[in-house]
C-alpha cells in the first residue's frame, strides 16, 4: 500500500463514521473519495463538444480538483471532484483546429450557471407564474409517462409533439426513434436564424441538401454575399483559421476578400472591398459578375452545369443582368460590376459564399441560386480554394428542417415536449407562439433554466450541462472530411440533474404499452452510428419543380415604403447568438467588436440619417413596425446604409436568469411573418420600420470604449 | 541568456472576433462587475479589441486591433509605484505583485495604453460560478491594480516541466490564453531572444511597428499591418 492508497483507505473509514446515518453507504463513499485519480492542483485534459451552436468544435477541457457543494441522495455535502476549468480547442480536431470562439470560451458558465435549475420541477402556480415546487426525478418521470400513458389510451399518440433545435445529434435521433414509435408526429423544428433556403438551393444546384463547407485557405478571391462567416454563421472557428491561412498562410500570396451586405458586419469589417447593396438584391449582383463572365467570354457558359441550369436566362448570357441593369436594383456601379468580374477570374482560383440576410427575404431562394450559379461559373465547386460538401453527413431527421409559422401556430398537440429551443423568445410574436403553447394542456420542458418557454412548462426535467454528459456531433459542414465527435463526460453531475437521452429511454421503458428503442443508455445512443445513406438517389433527381427556372423578382417588404421609410435588419449577436446565450456573464461583459457595447441593446442608425432625425449616440429610439414598437438607444454606426436600421438580436429576455432577465429589446419581437416565397422559411429581413426620437439617454446604453470615432464632433461639422 | 518574452499580433489575420477577450477572462479569473459597475467604467478587460472607423458610408473602413500589456522595456507605469509592485522580471515581462500593490492607481495613470484596471471591490462569482476560476491564477482583492501577465502561470508551468524533463524550451511551447484561442493564429507568442523564433522572425517584418512606438516605451508588442487588395 502506498501512502496515496493509505489516504484515501482513512479518508473513507473517517467519512463512513461520520455520515453512518445517512442511508446506502454505498452512495457515500462516491461523496468522499473521488474514483478519479486527480492529484491537487495538476490538470487533466479531457475531450468534449462544444454545444453552443452547430459547427460542432471538439474541446480541450482542463479538469482540476475543487470542493464542490452538493446534494448527494438528499444529503448535503462538499465533494472533492474533478472540474472543468477551461475550455480550449482541440489541437487537431478537424473543425476546431485547436481555437475557439468568444461563446465557446464561455460555455463553461452554462454548467456553474448560478441560476440553473437543481433538479426536476413542477408547477404548483398559474402557468407562467413562475411558482414551481421541486419533486423527485421518480415523482416527475411517473408524471409525463401518465400523461402519455392517457394519449395512448384514448388512441391519440399523434396529440404528442416534440420541438427542438434542428440537426442536433443522435439526441435527436432518439426523439425522432421515440416519437415514430409512439405513433406521434417527427419532431418539429425550430431556429430562428435557420439554414432552410441555402440547404434547398444546394439541393438544385448540386444535388446536396447541406450547408457548404469552403476551402478558403487555398481560395486567392472569396467573395461573400451576407455570410457572418468570420462571425456568426455556419462554422466560424474553421473559417477564421481558414480565413487566417487564406491572409497570411502563404509567403508571397495574400487572398482577396470582398463582402457584399447593407450593414458592416464583423466579416465585412475584414474585407478589401465593402460593397453594399440594397437589401434583397445580392443575387442580382451574383447574376451581374456572371453576365460579364458570359459576355467577356472569360469563362465558359458550361461550366456552371446544373447550377447554372436552374437559372432563367443563363444559356442565353444572362441579358437580363447587364451591369446598368444591376446598377439600377442593386445600388453598385456598373463600372465596380465589371471590374469585380473580371478580378474574380484573374486572381483565382475564386470561391462565392452567401447566408445570412440575403436569404432571409421572400426571393430569398433565388439569391442563393444566383451565388451559387456563380461558383459553378468560376469552377469553384469541388475544387481546391471551392465550396465543398462534407461527405457522408446525414440530418439526424430527414425531411425539411422548416421553422414555419404553421407548423408552430397549429402544435393542436395535447402533449408537448421542449428540448433545447425557445421560440416564445425566438420567433415573431405575430407567429403567436405563445397563444399556441397556452392551449396545450401539458407541456415538459429539458430546459437547464426557466426562459420564455420553459417558464410555460408544467414539468421541467432539467438535462446534464453538456460536460455532465455523453455529447456527440456530426456537424454537416466546417471540414472537407467527414467529422463524428463522441465525448464522456468530464465531470460528474453537480447537480439532481438527468440526461434527456436517459429519460426518455425511461420513459419509453415504463409507459404501459413500453417502446423498445435500440439503445439502452445515453452513452449507446451518443456512440451509435446514423444508418447508412440509402442508395436511392440523391434529392437533387426526386421532384420536377428542381427543373423550373429561377429568375429575379422583386422582394416583398412588409409595411408600406411611405410610411415605414427604412429597411430592418435585426442580426445574429457575436456574443449571443440567437440569444441563447444571454445568460452567460462574460459574453454580457464582453464588449461588442463592432461597437464596444457591454450589457445592453442598441439600434445602428446611419450617421447622416441619425443628422437628418436629430438623433444623438445613446437617444432612445422608437422602432416601429407594422407589428410593434421597441425602444432602445441609437448607436450611431458608419457601416450601416442610410436606408436600414439593424439591431443586434439576443437581448430583450424577459425571463432568462440574473444576468439576461429585463435587460435590453427583442428585435424579433416586431418582424413580419415574412417567409421566403418557395421554402416557407421566416423572411426575417423583409420588415420595414419607422423610428422617432423618443427621448434623450437613460444610461441604458453601456459602451467599453468612448465614441465610435476619436473625434465625434470634428466628423460633424465636416 | 534569459528569455525575453514577446507577443506579435498579424492584424492581417485578425478578425475581431473577441475569443481573446473571453479567453483572457476565463484563463486569468477577471471578474465582471455587471452594468451598472461597467457603465462607470469599471469593466475589466485585460485584452481588448480596438475599432478604428475611417471614411463615410459606402467608403467606410473598419480595422480591428487587440490591445494587451505591451510589456515595455521602458515602461512607463514602473518608475512611478511607490512599492516596487509594478517592476521588470528578469524575462522582460512587466510584473504586478498583488501583495505589494496599495493602490495609488500611479500606474494607470502613467501607462499610455490605459491597459490597467483598478479593483474597486472584491469580485463575486455567486456560486458554484467560483468552480470556474482558474486555480494558478490569484484572485485580486480590492484596491489593488491588475493587468495582462502574458499568462505567467502558464509561462512557468512550462518552464517547470521542460526542467524536470531536463530539456530546453521549444518554441510555441508556450501559449497564453489568448493566443491559444484564436482561430485565425493572429496572436504569436515566444521567445525573442531566440531569433529562430517565429515570434523574432514575425517582429522583424517589415508590416511590423509597435503601438505608439514614438513615445519611447519600448513595447514588446509588435503589430503587423493590415494588407489591401494589390
Amino acid at each position: 500500500m502506498d501512502r496515496r492508497d493509505f489516504i484515501k483507505l482513512t479518508a473513507v473509514t473517517g467519512t463512513s463514521a461520520t455520515l453512518a446515518s445517512c442511508g446506502n453507504s454505498e452512495h457515500q463513499l462516491i461523496r468522499f473519495v473521488p474514483d478519479e485519480d486527480l492529484v491537487p492542483g495538476v490538470a487533466e485534459w479531457k475531450p468534449g463538444v462544444c454545444p453552443l451552436c452547430a459547427a460542432g468544435c471538439g474541446l480541450s477541457v482542463r479538469v482540476m480538483e475543487a470542493d464542490v457543494e452538493t446534494v448527494r441522495n438528499g444529503q448535503a455535502g462538499v465533494v472533492k471532484m474533478g472540474v472543468a476549468k477551461k475550455l480550449e480547442g482541440q489541437a487537431g480536431h478537424p473543425i476546431s483546429q485547436g481555437g475557439l470562439c468568444a461563446r465557446g470560451q464561455a460555455a463553461i458558465q452554462v454548467t456553474y450557471h448560478p441560476d440553473r435549475l437543481a433538479h426536476p420541477l413542477k408547477r404548483s402556480g398559474a402557468r407562467g407564474a413562475g411558482e414551481l415546487k421541486e419533486v423527485t426525478w421518480d415523482e416527475a418521470i411517473a408524471e409525463l409517462v401518465g400523461h402519455l400513458d392517457a394519449l395512448a389510451a384514448a388512441q391519440d399518440q399523434k396529440s404528442l409533439a416534440f420541438l427542438t433545435r434542428p440537426r442536433r445529434g443522435r439526441r435527436l435521433a432518439l426523439a425522432a426513434e421515440f416519437l415514430n414509435r409512439f405513433g406521434a408526429p417527427a419532431p418539429v423544428p425550430f431556429e430562428l436564424f435557420g439554414e432552410e433556403v441555402l440547404r434547398r438551393a444546394n439541393a438544385i444546384s448540386f444535388g446536396h441538401e447541406q450547408l457548404p463547407t469552403f476551402d478558403l485557405a487555398r481560395s486567392r478571391f472569396v467573395i461573400a454575399f451576407g455570410a457572418d462567416f468570420l462571425g456568426t454563421w455556419n462554422s466560424p472557428v474553421a473559417q477564421n483559421a481558414a480565413y487566417g491561412a487564406m491572409r497570411q498562410g502563404r509567403p508571397g500570396q495574400r487572398g482577396a476578400f470582398v463582402q457584399v451586405e447593407s450593414r458592416m458586419s464583423l466579416t465585412g469589417a475584414n474585407a478589401d472591398q465593402w460593397v453594399p447593396v440594397k437589401p434583397g438584391t445580392d443575387g442580382v449582383l451574383a447574376l451581374g459578375l456572371a453576365h460579364v463572365m458570359l459576355s467577356n467570354k472569360l469563362r465558359p457558359a458550361d461550366a456552371a452545369g446544373r447550377a447554372g441550369a436552374a437559372i432563367d436566362g443563363w444559356s442565353g448570357g444572362l441579358a437580363d443582368y447587364t451591369p446598368a441593369r444591376v446598377e439600377q436594383v442593386t445600388g453598385v456601379s456598373a463600372k465596380r460590376v465589371d471590374r469585380l468580374a473580371r478580378e474574380l477570374v484573374e486572381l483565382g482560383p475564386a470561391v462565392a459564399m452567401i447566408g445570412g440576410a440575403p436569404l432571409a427575404h421572400t426571393n430569398g431562394l433565388f439569391h442563393a441560386l444566383a451565388v451559387n450559379a456563380l461558383n459553378g461559373l468560376l469552377g469553384a465547386v469541388g475544387q481546391p480554394g471551392g465550396v465543398f460538401f462534407t461527405p457522408g453527413f446525414q440530418p439526424s431527421v430527414p425531411g425539411p428542417q422548416v421553422p414555419s409559422p404553421q407548423a408552430l401556430q397549429n402544435l393542436s398537440a395535447k402533449v408537448l415536449l421542449v428540448d433545447d429551443v425557445n421560440p416564445v423568445f425566438g420567433a415573431p410574436k405575430a407567429w403567436k407562439v405563445r397563444e399556441a403553447l397556452a392551449k396545450i394542456p401539458f407541456i415538459a420542458s429539458f430546459s437547464s433554466f426557466l426562459d420564455e418557454t420553459s417558464s410555460l412548462a408544467d414539468l421541467i426535467l432539467p438535462d446534464h450541462s453538456f460536460l455532465e454528459s455523453w455529447v456527440d456531433s456530426t456537424p454537416e459542414s466546417g471540414a472537407l472530411e467527414a467529422v463524428t465527435t463522441v465525448a464522456g463526460p468530464v465531470m460528474k453531475p453537480l447537480y439532481q440533474t438527468r440526461a434527456t437521452a436517459d429519460v426518455l429511454i425511461e420513459v419509453a421503458g415504463k409507459l404501459k404499452s413500453p417502446i423498445a428503442l435500440p439503445w439502452k443508455t445515453a452513452e449507446e445512443v451518443a456512440k451509435s452510428q446514423p444508418p447508412a445513406p440509402s442508395p436511392q438517389s440523391p434529392p437533387a433527381a426526386r421532384s420536377p419543380e428542381r427543373l423550373a427556372l429561377r429568375k429575379y423578382s422583386e422582394p416583398v417588404f412588409d409595411g408600406d415604403a411611405a410610411q415605414y421609410p427604412f429597411h430592418f435588419l435585426p442580426y445574429m449577436s457575436q456574443q449571443f447568438g440567437d440569444g441563447s446565450t444571454a445568460h452567460l456573464p462574460w459574453l454580457q461583459e464582453m464588449p461588442d467588436p463592432l461597437t464596444s457595447a457591454m450589457w445592453s441593446s442598441w439600434v445602428e442608425i446611419n450617421p447622416q440619417t441619425a443628422e437628418r432625425l436629430e438623433i444623438a449616440q445613446g437617444d432612445l429610439v422608437d422602432i416601429t413596425s407594422p407589428h410593434g414598437v421597441v425602444r432602445a438607444p441609437a448607436m450611431i454606426f458608419p457601416g450601416v446604409a442610410p436606408d436600414v436600421i439593424a439591431m443586434p438580436v439576443g437581448q430583450g429576455h424577459e425571463t432568462f436568469t440574473r444576468y439576461a432577465s429585463n435587460r435590453g429589446v427583442n428585435p424579433i419581437g416586431i418582424l413580419a411573418p415574412a417567409t421566403d416565397a418557395e421554402t416557407g422559411a421566416l423572411a426575417w429581413a423583409a420588415t420595414r420600420v419607422k423610428i422617432a426620437r423618443a427621448g434623450g439617454g437613460n444610461g441604458s446604453l453601456i459602451m467599453f470604449a468612448g465614441e465610435m470615432r476619436e473625434h465625434p464632433h470634428e466628423h460633424e461639422t465636416r | 541568456m534569459p528569455h525575453k518574452w514577446g507577443m506579435a499580433v498579424d492584424l492581417d489575420r485578425c478578425t475581431g472576433c473577441g475569443a481573446c477577450v473571453t479567453a483572457c477572462h476565463a484563463e486569468n479569473n477577471i471578474p465582471t462587475v455587471g452594468p451598472a459597475q461597467a457603465a462607470r467604467g469599471r469593466a475589466m478587460h485585460w485584452l481588448r479589441v480596438e475599432r478604428y472607423w475611417e471614411g463615410d458610408f459606402p467608403d467606410v473602413r473598419l480595422t480591428f486591433r487587440p490591445v494587451m500589456c505591451q510589456h515595455c522595456d521602458a515602461a512607463p507605469c514602473e518608475p512611478v509605484c511607490p512599492t516596487y509592485a509594478s517592476h521588470h522580471t528578469d524575462e522582460g515581462l512587466n510584473a504586478q505583485v498583488y501583495n505589494r500593490c496599495i493602490g495609488t492607481r500611479y500606474c494607470a495613470n502613467a501607462c499610455p495604453y490605459s491597459v490597467r484596471f483598478f479593483d474597486f471591490f472584491n469580485p463575486q462569482w455567486p456560486k458554484p460560478l467560483h468552480l470556474q476560476l482558474n486555480p494558478d491564477v490569484s484572485v485580486r482583492e480590492v484596491g489593488v491594480m491588475e493587468k495582462c501577465t502574458f499568462c505567467v502561470q502558464r509561462i512557468r508551468a512550462v518552464e517547470i516541466d521542460a526542467k524536470a524533463e531536463k530539456r530546453e524550451l521549444k518554441d510555441g511551447d508556450v501559449k497564453p490564453a489568448c493566443v491559444q484561442g484564436c482561430s485565425a493564429r493572429a496572436l504569436v507568442f515566444g521567445d525573442l531572444n531566440d531569433p529562430e523564433s517565429e515570434v523574432s522572425r514575425l517582429s522583424r517584418s517589415p508590416r511590423g511597428s509597435k503601438l505608439l512606438e514614438d513615445v519611447g516605451t519600448l513595447p514588446k508588442v509588435t503589430y503587423l499591418e493590415r494588407q489591401t487588395q494589390v
